[in-house]
Formats: C-alpha cells, sequence, structure tokens
C-alpha cells in the first residue's frame, strides 16, 4: 500500500518505513518539495527524502490545539477602571509573527490576543481597551495606502474620548516612514502615538518586544502628544528611548537598538516604570484631531552617485512623477561642470517643466547648505527645494504629503510647505550630542 | 547489604551515558575564536528572559521552573571571542563546516547511520546561559554502537550543538547572576547512548572508550572541555539525568549512591524525572525537573542541513585512527612505551609523522617532540604552551634538516632548542653552535698539537699554553675537559 505522503495532515502523528529506517514521528510541513520533514520524538527535526519513503501508517491524527493558543475562544476582558485605555493597532511586522510549528516559518499572529498573553506586565500599565487589525503586513509591502489607512484608524481612537493613547505595532524596515507619515496626517495632535517594533519574533523568551511593549505602554499614558517610536536605548534590556517619528532611522539589521535619532534628540528616557523626559515635546491637549491622510505615489526618492547621468529625472518626468527628493552629497551637490553627464541643464529643464526637486543628504547628519560652494548656488538658483536637516525619507513622505493636501498646487505653495515645520521634521538648533548616539 | 553486593540485573539497573565535548574549531554559527579567558572582561551587556509556549503551545515544564525565576542576567565579553550573534543582536551564520566535519567523524566511528537531511532546532533554555534563550542543536546521526568488555553498548544519537555561556558569579542574595560569553557558541559534539549499560563499572568503561574515539579526532583538551551526563534508574524508577562529571572514575562511585537514593524513592513512593548534579563526594543533588520535547523548534533563520554522500564519503576514507591503533603504529617505528605515551597525551602525532619524512630516528623526533621541550620548561620554568609556541613544525624540520647537512651534530639539538626558546632565530642557534662546534675543533687539534711537540707536561702546564693561544675564545672549563680527555690528572 503506497500512501502519498504528501496528502498526510502537518501535524500528523506517523510510523514511517524508509530506506533509511523507521521513524515514529510528526510530519511537518517541509519548505523543499522533495523533502519530507519530520519532527521524532526527542523533538528534533530531520528531513527524509522523499524517494526513501517506503510505507506510512498513521498513529494519530493532528491535534487541534488552537483553543490554547486564545483562537475561537472569547476571553473575558478585565478592564481595571484605574488605569488609562491604551487601542493597540497591529500592523504586521516581526513583532505581530510568530514560528509557525507546522512549517517552520514564521507567519502573522492569528490573534493578537497572544501578544497580550505573552507580555501581561503590559497590561500593569494601563487596559489595551481594543486591539484594531487595519492589515497585517511586513513593513517593506507597504504603500501610501496604508499610511492612509493606518492614519483614518488612528485618528478615529484619538478622537474618543474614552481612549487615551495608542500603540502601533508595525514592522522595523519601513517603519520610521509611516511614522513620519501619521506626523503630517494627524493635525492637531492631541495624544501619544507610539509606534514600536521587535527584531526578534515573540515566541523567543529573548524577545525584544518585552521591553519595548512595556515602554511603549508607558509612553502612551504619558502627557506627550507626539507621535513616536520607542524601542531599545541600548543593546541591554534596561530603557528604551521614545523618538521623534519623523527624525529616526533604522541604522542596523539586526540589533535591538537599531533606531537611532537623526539630527535631534530622543523625547524621553523611558524605563518600564518610568519616564525621564530629555527634550522638549508638544503635550496632551483636548483637541479634535483633524485627518488629512491622503498621499501623493507620483513621488519619487533617488540617490546621486558619481557620475549618474541626469536622465534618471526625465524618466521619472515621463511616467508622470511631480516629486523627486535627490539624495545628494554632503552638503547639497550634484554632478555639474564639463562633464557631458552635468545635472544643471536638466535640473532646469524638467523644474521649469513642473517637477518638484527636493534636496536632502547622503549624510544623513547634519544641514545641507548650498551657499558653501559655487556648485551649491548654481543649483539652488535652478530651483531645487533644500530641506535643512531632514531625513530623505521623510523628506519623501512629505513631498507625497504636501502634493497631495496642497490645493490649489503650486511651485511656490509646494516650496513653502516643504520648508514648513509640520510636525517637528526640522530641527533649527543642531547641537554636539545629536551625532552618532 | 553493601554497595557491592547489589544484583544489578536484579534491580533492573539502565543506564545510558551523555557526553559533551567540544570541537577544536571556531565556534559554530560564527568566526569568533573558541577559547576562554580569564582576564577581565571588556564589556557587559544586561538581559532578561521570559517564558515561551513551545511548539504545542504548551510552556515544557523545565522552561517553567526557570522562568518563574525572573532574573536580570549580566553577560561578559571580550572583542576577540564575542561578536553580535553571541550578543543576541544579529542572525547565526551558516553552521561551522570544519565542526560539522569533525562531529561527522565521530560519528563514523561511532558506526552511525548520518542523516542526510536535518533541520538545525533550538532548544529552549531560560537559565540565562544563552542569550538567545534557546541552544542551538542538530541531530547528526543516529543507531551506532561500540564494543566495550561487558558487552555491545548502542549509540542513539549524535548531535552537533553550541557550548552555553559560562556562569561566573550567582549570587542569589543579590539575585544577580553573571556570565561569560567566551564559552558561548564554542561547537559540542553530544553522543547519547542507549539505555544498554548493565552496572555502574560499565558506565566508565563506555566514557573512556567514547573518549578516546573523542581524541583521535579534533577535540578540546583540558578541564571542562569535555562533560560527561549519566542516565540512570532502576526498575520502578523514573529516569534520572546526573550532571557535571569531570572525571569518570567518580561515575562509579555516584552510580552506586544514585542506585541507593532511588531505591529509597520507590519506598517513599516520591517519584519525579529530574536533572541532578554530580558533588564530589559522590552525592547528586536536584538541579531541575526533566525537559521534554516542547523545548524543541526550529531555528528558522538558518536553511535544512544536508548532508552529501560525497562529503560522508571523503570523511570516511581518511577517518583518523584511534589511540590504541595509534600506538601499535608508533610501536612498529620503533618507538618505546614512555614515548608512545608522551607523544599520544601530547597530541604529537601529527608532527612526528611529518618530521620522519625528513629524518627516520623516531626516537631522535619524539625527543625533540616531547621530551625535551618538556625538560626544558622544568630547567628555564618557561611554561611549555610558550615552548610550544616557538618550536613550531617549520623550526624543527629546518632543525633537522641541518642534521641530514652535517650542520650540526645530533647531541647539539637540545642546545639548540634550548637557545630558540630563549629567544635566537632557528639560523642564529644553528649557526652558534656550528661555531662553537668548529671552535672545539680547533681547540682539539691545538691540544692534540702541543701534545705531540711537547710531551710528558702536567695538565697545568698545557693549560697555560692552550689558553694563551685561545684567550677569550674558549672557557677555561672547555678546555680542562678536552684537556682531561689527553692527558692524565
Amino acid at each position: 500500500m503506497v500512501i502519498n505522503i504528501k496528502k498526510v495532515t502537518p501535524g500528523t502523528e506517523v510510523e514511517l518505513h524508509t530506506k533509511k529506517g523507521d521513524f515514529n514521528c510528526v510530519i511537518l510541513e517541509s519548505p523543499t518539495p522533495e523533502i519530507i520533514l519530520v519532527k521524532l520524538k526527542s523533538g528534533y527535526n530531520i528531513g527524509i527524502k522523499e524517494e526513501d519513503i517506503l510505507d506510512l501508517k498513521v498513529i494519530k491524527k493532528k491535534e487541534e490545539k488552537e483553543n490554547e493558543r486564545g483562537k475561537g475562544k472569547k476571553e473575558k476582558k478585565k478592564i481595571n477602571n484605574d488605569l488609562p485605555n491604551v487601542v493597540l493597532i497591529a500592523t504586521g511586522g516581526t513583532i505581530s509573527s510568530r514560528l509557525d510549528y507546522k512549517t517552520g516559518g514564521v507567519k502573522w499572529l492569528t490573534n493578537p490576543q497572544e501578544l497580550l498573553k505573552v507580555y501581561q506586565e503590559l497590561l500593569k500599565i494601563c487596559n489595551i481597551s481594543k486591539i484594531e487589525v487595519p492589515f497585517m503586513k511586513a513593513s517593506e509591502n507597504m504603500a501610501t495606502e496604508d499610511w492612509n489607512k493606518l492614519s483614518e484608524v488612528a485618528a478615529k481612537y484619538l478622537n474618543d474620548s474614552k481612549v487615551d493613547g495608542i500603540i502601533i505595532t508595525h514592522g522595523t524596515d519601513f517603519l520610521a516612514y509611516s511614522a513620519a507619515a501619521l506626523g503630517f496626517s494627524l493635525k492637531n495632535l492631541n495624544k501619544p502615538v507610539v509606534l514600536t517594533y521587535s527584531q526578534r519574533s515573540s515566541d523567543r523568551a529573548s524577545s525584544d518586544a518585552r521591553l519595548n511593549l512595556v515602554c511603549a505602554a508607558r509612553v502612551a499614558v504619558s502627557d506627550i502628544a507626539e507621535v513616536m517610536l520607542v524601542g531599545h536605548g541600548n543593546t541591554n534590556d534596561e530603557f528604551c528611548y521614545a523618538l521623534r517619528g519623523n527624525k529616526v532611522r533604522k541604522m542596523h539589521t539586526s540589533r535591538r537598538d537599531t533606531f537611532r535619532p537623526i539630527n535631534s534628540k530622543p523625547i524621553a528616557k523611558v524605563y518600564p516604570d518610568k519616564l525621564e523626559i530629555i527634550s522638549e515635546y508638544r503635550k496632551r491637549n483636548n483637541n479634535k484631531v483633524e485627518l488629512k491622510n491622503k498621499f501623493s505615489d507620483k513621488v519619487a526618492l533617488v540617490k546621486f552617485y558619481p557620475g549618474q547621468n541626469p536622465e534618471i529625472l526625465e524618466h521619472y518626468q515621463a511616467k508622470g512623477y511631480r516629486g523627486i527628493v535627490i539624495e545628494m552629497s554632503g552638503l547639497g551637490h550634484v554632478l555639474t561642470g564639463e562633464s557631458k553627464n552635468n545635472w544643471l541643464p536638466k535640473l532646469r529643464k524638467v523644474i521649469r517643466e513642473g517637477m518638484i526637486v527636493c534636496a536632502a543628504s547622503q549624510t544623513l547628519y547634519g544641514r545641507l547648505d548650498p551657499w558653501v560652494y559655487s556648485v551649491g548656488r548654481e543649483l539652488q538658483a535652478t530651483g531645487i527645494i533644500y530641506l535643512e536637516d531632514m531625513l530623505p525619507e521623510t523628506a519623501l513622505v512629505k513631498l507625497s504629503w504636501v502634493l497631495a493636501n496642497v490645493k490649489p498646487i503650486s511651485q511656490d505653495k509646494v516650496k513653502e510647505a516643504m520648508l514648513t515645520n509640520i510636525a517637528g521634521e526640522f530641527n533649527s538648533r543642531l547641537t554636539e550630542e545629536e551625532f552618532l548616539n | 547489604m553493601s554497595e557491592h553486593d547489589l544484583n544489578y540485573t536484579e534491580l533492573g539497573f539502565k543506564a545510558g551515558l551523555e557526553i559533551h565535548q567540544q570541537l577544536d574549531t571556531h565556534k559554530l554559527f560564527c568566526n569568533c575564536l573558541s577559547e576562554l579567558v580569564n582576564s577581565e572582561p571588556e564589556f557587559e551587556i544586561k538581559r532578561k528572559l521570559h517564558a515561551i509556549a513551545g511548539e504545542t503551545g504548551d510552556i515544557d515544564i523545565a522552561v517553567r521552573f526557570e522562568a518563574g525565576k525572573d532574573r536580570e542576567f549580566t553577560y561578559q565579553g571580550y572583542s576577540q571571542n564575542t561578536c553580535l550573534v553571541e550578543l543576541d543582536e544579529s542572525p547565526p551564520e551558516m553552521i561551522n563546516l570544519e565542526a560539522l566535519k569533525i562531529t561527522l567523524q565521530v560519528a563514523l566511528l561511532l558506526n552511525c547511520e548520518v542523516f542526510p537531511v536535518t533541520q538545525i532546532m533550538r532548544k529552549t533554555v531560560i537559565d540565562g546561559s544563552n542569550t538567545s534563550g534557546f541552544q542551538r542543536t542538530v541531530l547528526i546521526a543516529r543507531n551506532g554502537f561500540v564494543e566495550t568488555k561487558h558487552g555491545r553498548v548502542g549509540i542513539d544519537t549524535v548531535a552537533l550543538e553550541e557550548d552555553a555561556a559560562r556562569i561566573v558569579e550567582n549570587d542569589k542574595d543579590k539575585n544577580k547572576v553573571v556570565y561569560r560569553l567566551d564559552r558561548l557558541g564554542i561547537p559540542l559534539i553530544e553522543i547519547a547512548t542507549a539505555p544498554d549499560i548493565k552496572n555502574p563499572e560499565q558506565i566508565k568503561g563506555v566514557a573512556l572508550h567514547i573518549g578516546d574515539i573523542l581524541r583521535a579526532c579534533r577535540v578540546k583538551r583540558g578541564i571542562g572541555t569535555i562533560r560527561q551526563d549519566i542516565n540512570i534508574s532502576v526498575k520502578g524508577h523514573p529516569r534520572i539525568e546526573i550532571k557535571g562529571f569531570q572525571e569518570p572514575r567518580m561515575m562509579v562511585v555516584t552510580a552506586e549512591k544514585e542506585i541507593q537514593r532511588q531505591l529509597a524513592n520507590i519506598k517513599n513512593k516520591k517519584l519525579d524525572k529530574e536533572v541532578r548534579k554530580a558533588n564530589p563526594d559522590g552525592t547528586t543533588s536536584f538541579l531541575r525537573p526533566m525537559p521534554g520535547a516542547a523545548r524543541m523548534y526550529p531555528e528558522t533563520d538558518l536553511p535544512l542541513l544536508n548532508i552529501s554522500r560525497d562529503l560522508i564519503n571523503g570523511i570516511k576514507a581518511n577517518l583518523p585512527k584511534l589511540r590504541s591503533d595509534i600506538k601499535e603504529e608508533l610501536k612498529g617505528h620503533g618507538l618505546n612505551d614512555e614515548m608512545i605515551n608522551l607523544i599520544v597525551s601530547e597530541n604529537k602525532l601529527d608532527e612526528l609523522k611529518e618530521l620522519i619524512q625528513i629524518n627516520s630516528d623516531s626516537n631522535l623526533i619524539a625527543k625533540m617532540l616531547v621530551l625535551w621541550p618538556k625538560e626544558i620548561s622544568i630547567k628555564e620554568k618557561i611554561s611549555l604552551d610558550e615552548i610550544n609556541k616557538k618550536l613550531t613544525l617549520d623550526v624543527l624540520e629546518t632543525i633537522l634538516q641541518a642534521l641530514n647537512n652535517k650542520k650540526i651534530q645530533k647531541h647539539d639539538i637540545q642546545n639548540i632548542l634550548l637557545d630558540i626558546v630563549k629567544s635566537k632565530s632557528v639560523s642564529e642557534a644553528i649557526k652558534l653552535e656550528k661555531q662553537s662546534n668548529e671552535e672545539l675543533e680547533k681547540l682539539e687539534n691545538e691540544i692534540k698539537r702541543v701534545i705531540k711537540e711537547k710531551p710528558g707536561l702536567n695538565i697545568n702546564a698545557y693549560m697555560g699554553l692552550i689558553m694563551a693561544k685561545f684567550k677569550g675564545k674558549v672557557s677555561g672549563k672547555e678546555v680542562i675537559e678536552m684537556l682531561g680527555r689527553y692527558v692524565k690528572g
């Protein structure tokens, strides 16, 4: 009798007879088609080549253990009236994922309540009065419509008098973009909007989610009405920083303290049991949040490199793009002079024809200054908008937002909006301690 | 009833061994050096671990036990042996291929079947000894055996895993636990025998036999590089794991005491599966509950591990020889037992084979490799390690070539080694020895000439004549010595 092993539901306990001996094991989903992955009694997983399998006997069908994980089981919400109410918005990312034991891969939490089960400490600081899941995505799969949706959900709860603050869990890679977007779209912000993350999934005992979530809760109930990113301050599980959402950048592929403030100081140093204010912030207030959540996707971010042909500008123009942020050299230069790839003529042309061209610096730290060299002055004269100390990513999000919200649209109006400090994206005083911290 | 009168068969005595041996390569999932450091740590970090549900959604009993303690852990590190991987700040790199090859050697020497496809797992450990909260481990082979004089003992599994951080401070009053990360990630081979061991004496026998196989491969030597656990039970008592033996000879005493403890437990109906710690006096003490399979889940950051036929065949073709076989071979080279034991215990076999290619005098080479370095170490109070660092294979080769080319003589070699240890270069040392040989030859010729020219003088008179001529070039002692050979009294 030959049973097609591919048809056996993962999780089924079987007796396998193979050319390499017999195994009493549980079938798992395999990442490789020709390999059957099984779990032995000892807990170890091994692979068996499909062609080596001679026979199998089902011993026990897969057990449904979902109830134990909280799915389908309505948990009684324990509301502590003495604690502030916080809404948790889960959007995906490592923090919303756990290992799927069937596949061995990492999958979204089927129920974000699971997160709270793991991190009970959070509930000593606030009630999680509602968990919203507008979408579950890895952050690299997000786009302007997701910023739009996220802002809408956030605004709804910010204008709910029973809600004291918001925590948004998010993937790390493009978290800073969403944070910047929320800063522009939530006008007259009244309560804390805290984005947090993890670099180690929450099924790991060492997950950074634990400290990040507890500190996020601490900030969400504070009187800081800003869009902030809360995460590990250093490699220790000791404290987090509350960082300004549009002056923050992911600076490491894997460290838990990956997010660093750029051209900015943290707003606060946050411990599980206390919060120390570091810099000025907008205070909690009774404003009604005005939702301005339109974003244009006809904007691009271009990184200049030596020798680059400026025809890239015309390419975007031909595709209907309305704005480009160019990551320029240190103070704000691109190729000019005798070279056949002189950018000046093309810049003049596309700007004259209506394109918005902004400049941000590749160095990230420091402020652009087109006045130091004559090249800069020539570039400035083309109509490029030099965005001071703004991060390139924030500049892209802002340009996307400005182009969708300024009406009637004109190059002057856009320039004025781009250079107005709307949500703390500019810092007019750069100080010593704001570099490499 | 005395311990020695126990009838193990009647008691239903069953025991299995678990042997953990560090391999002599860089770390298993990163490129850090595998070496322990005893100087002040270069940096410290602080972390917390929390209990998590295992694959089945259950929290493992051993994990729950540790998590109940809710402790903060301090980790000490050094730049040379601690990178972001040990700090749980970076995903693991691909498994160390060298360590895998050594493990395959051991598995094949233990007559095991190797798994062609296997998965690197995370074994939940939250006592703080792993910054990640798990230990990475991968099953490599199964179903082997060793033959002992008490019969065949099966080898259930051979796994390759990363060693844990070592505890350097555990202050229960201050709730402070400090681990050092130098050991975390050192490749460790885990060999588990079947519960085929029939009596305590056999435990020791199997341990020594497997130890012999391990030492034939590239494994670390010295205290702490091998750790043995025993799984032991008598009929009616669940399995007990005893950890932390440093010496095989303590296993017999401890096993006998454990039998008594289990028999008492059966009487008192106190039957728990647990992990216990071996104390130096042969008793044991409770460590933690026995962990189950719920603590294992896959290492999702790494692909499945394929162990190809080609890799296995390549290793099969070059399996190292066991100590017992090596000893036989060395006898064939004409070495005596004492020399053979020294060569084997100092792990100098490869060097010996290399050097025999240059000069076939195996006794001389053995002396150069093991005997003289030891003598120099004692006489000059320099550590053997430091001496071995200077007397490299290259150095010894150069000396043997000089001997082959008759630039030096056999009896010069010990002096040359000493000069090199005292920081002379090889060429310098050989030249010095050659020069002094030439000087002595001149001296000897002169003595013969003077004696022939002026026979019958007393030794002091000859001494005066010779010294006048060789003043400053040779010592009085040397002249007296040489004159002694030609002139009586």
